[in-house]
């Protein structure tokens, strides 16, 4: 079974993420991993308003915590976050990739090596090209690879490019992508 | 992207031969960051695998340098977190340095000097420079040295002036840096209170009698042990009473470590060692 769920998203994904949030259960089995592109000096305002509409809790992890089911994990603004192979959380301050510091592309590659085939991957709508490359190395750990709908998206660079570079699992509108999360158990 | 993989046996076999030859121990360093730093070094300076390193590493005791330059992650920014310096600036530094004349602030690990040359501009500009001194550390004798010359790295000038002006609202951060061509340079008399150490990993010798230590950012290279080694290790090396700033995403939460730490300003991350 499923071990985890890894979202990536930029411009344009604030609405999905929290509709998807706002529609899973209080004990909905799996953690999500959020990493989100996001303001660098703006720094707290934005766990708080996902939070709102959310029946899970979100936080900002700490470096070094455990990562538990049930509970939604957003990258801090201007450190990456990494999945480390014992299931905790490890952040960073190197150098931003593609220039983004939360990187999307680090967050799946590492919660891969996690997590291998039991990893549910989602790219959301973004302005960037980040994610591509990590949602590719998801799929060929053995994960389930997911892209939001480039027609229903907001912007539609970040899916686009993820679909160039990976035969993906599944293309869904977000009522999908809910329904999928939903089945989960 | 360029991209070469180190397996887990490799990583252990550089780790030992870092720890044989040099005395370094990379071993509490969080695995995924170190695997993937020396990764990237491998590639950078063209090494072709581990055993390239390997055997350049135990040849060349420079190349061994340039290695721990790579190993440490620079500072994004000066004034990273622009509250927390507002906080320093308004607070902490007005309410402690001012009646003192050898105030000692510690930077465990300066690596590219921004938090340094942060503090130092803000205690110029209140007039408190006088009564500090700052001990400075490192691994790595690269970053010493270009701390010591003040090499301010020009693409984040940008980034450095806003967030200057998020603490300052007159003057101009280019009041403290020259720029020659494209390299730009701090006034050095910021830091001319400045002890810097050369320090292995395991920190046997440290500073004592500090009054402030600033570790922002840098324990999240550690795993769970090497992390509570240091913060005992800035415990010991503090006053009664004297503070140590974290990073924003940072914890202390070793077994009874609130009988040594209380957390002060919770935003900000900034603990006072317990009267003892």
């Amino acid at each position: 079974m499923y071990k985890a769920v890894v979202i990536g998203g930029s411009a344009g994904s604030f609405q999905v993420i929290t509709k998807i949030l706002n529609s899973l259960p209080k004990n909905f089995p799996l953690p999500i991993l959020l990493s989100l592109h996001r303001l660098k000096h703006v720094r707290s305002g934005f766990v708080e308003a996902l939070s709102i509409k959310s029946n899970i809790p979100i936080v900002e992890p700490y470096d070094k915590e455990t990562i538990k089911p049930g509970k939604g994990y957003l990258a801090p603004s201007n450190y990456h976050m990494f999945i480390e192979l014992n299931k905790r959380i490890a952040l960073s301050t190197e150098e931003p990739v593609n220039h983004s510091r939360p990187s999307i592309d680090l967050t799946f590659e590492t919660a891969s090596q996690a997590y291998r085939d039991k990893l549910i991957g989602i790219i959301l709508s973004g302005a960037n090209r980040d994610g591509a490359y990590g949602l590719k190395k998801l799929k060929q750990a053995g994960g389930v690879a997911i892209v939001q709908d480039p027609k229903e998206c907001q912007v539609k660079t970040m899916t686009e490019a993820s679909l160039k570079l990976t035969n993906v699992d599944h293309i869904f509108t977000t009522e999908q992508i809910i329904n999928f999360l939903l089945k989960i158990k | 992207m360029n991209r070469y993989e180190l397996g887990i046996v490799d990583t252990r076999n550089i780790i030992k031969t870092l720890q044989d030859v040099y005395n370094y121990d990379f071993k509490n360093y969080a695995l995924t960051f170190f695997k993937r730093r020396v990764e990237k070094f491998i590639i950078n300076q063209n090494l072709k695998d581990a055993d390239g390193f390997v055997s350049k590493i135990k040849a060349e005791k420079d190349f061994f340098e340039v290695f721990l330059q790579n190993i440490n992650v620079g500072t994004t920014e000066m004034f990273r977190d622009p509250s927390l310096w507002r906080v320093l600036k308004e607070e902490i530094f007005p309410q402690n340095i001012k009646d003192s004349t050898s105030f000692k602030i510690w930077f465990p690990e300066v690596t590219t000097g921004e938090e340094l040359f942060s503090t130092a501009i803000i205690l110029k500009k209140l007039n408190l420079l006088k009564n500090v001194k700052f001990v400075a550390s490192s691994i790595s004798e690269l970053d010493i040295e270009n701390t010591k010359k003040g090499l301010l790295d020009p693409k984040k000038l940008e980034v450095n002036d806003a967030n200057y002006k998020r603490i300052f609202n007159e003057g101009k951060l280019s009041d403290f840096f020259t720029q020659e061509g494209d390299q730009a340079f701090w006034d050095t008399s910021l830091i001319e209170n400045t002890k810097f150490i050369k320090q292995n990993i395991i920190f046997d010798d440290y500073p004592k009698g500090i009054k402030l230590v600033l570790f922002r950012n840098q324990m999240i290279y550690y795993n769970q042990i090497l992390q509570e080694r240091y913060t005992k290790i800035s415990y010991n090396g503090l006053v009664s009473g004297g503070h140590l700033i974290i990073g924003n995403n940072e914890i202390i939460d070793y077994w009874n470590s609130d009988k040594d730490f209380t957390l002060i300003n919770k935003e900000e991350n900034i603990y006072k060692k317990k009267l003892s």
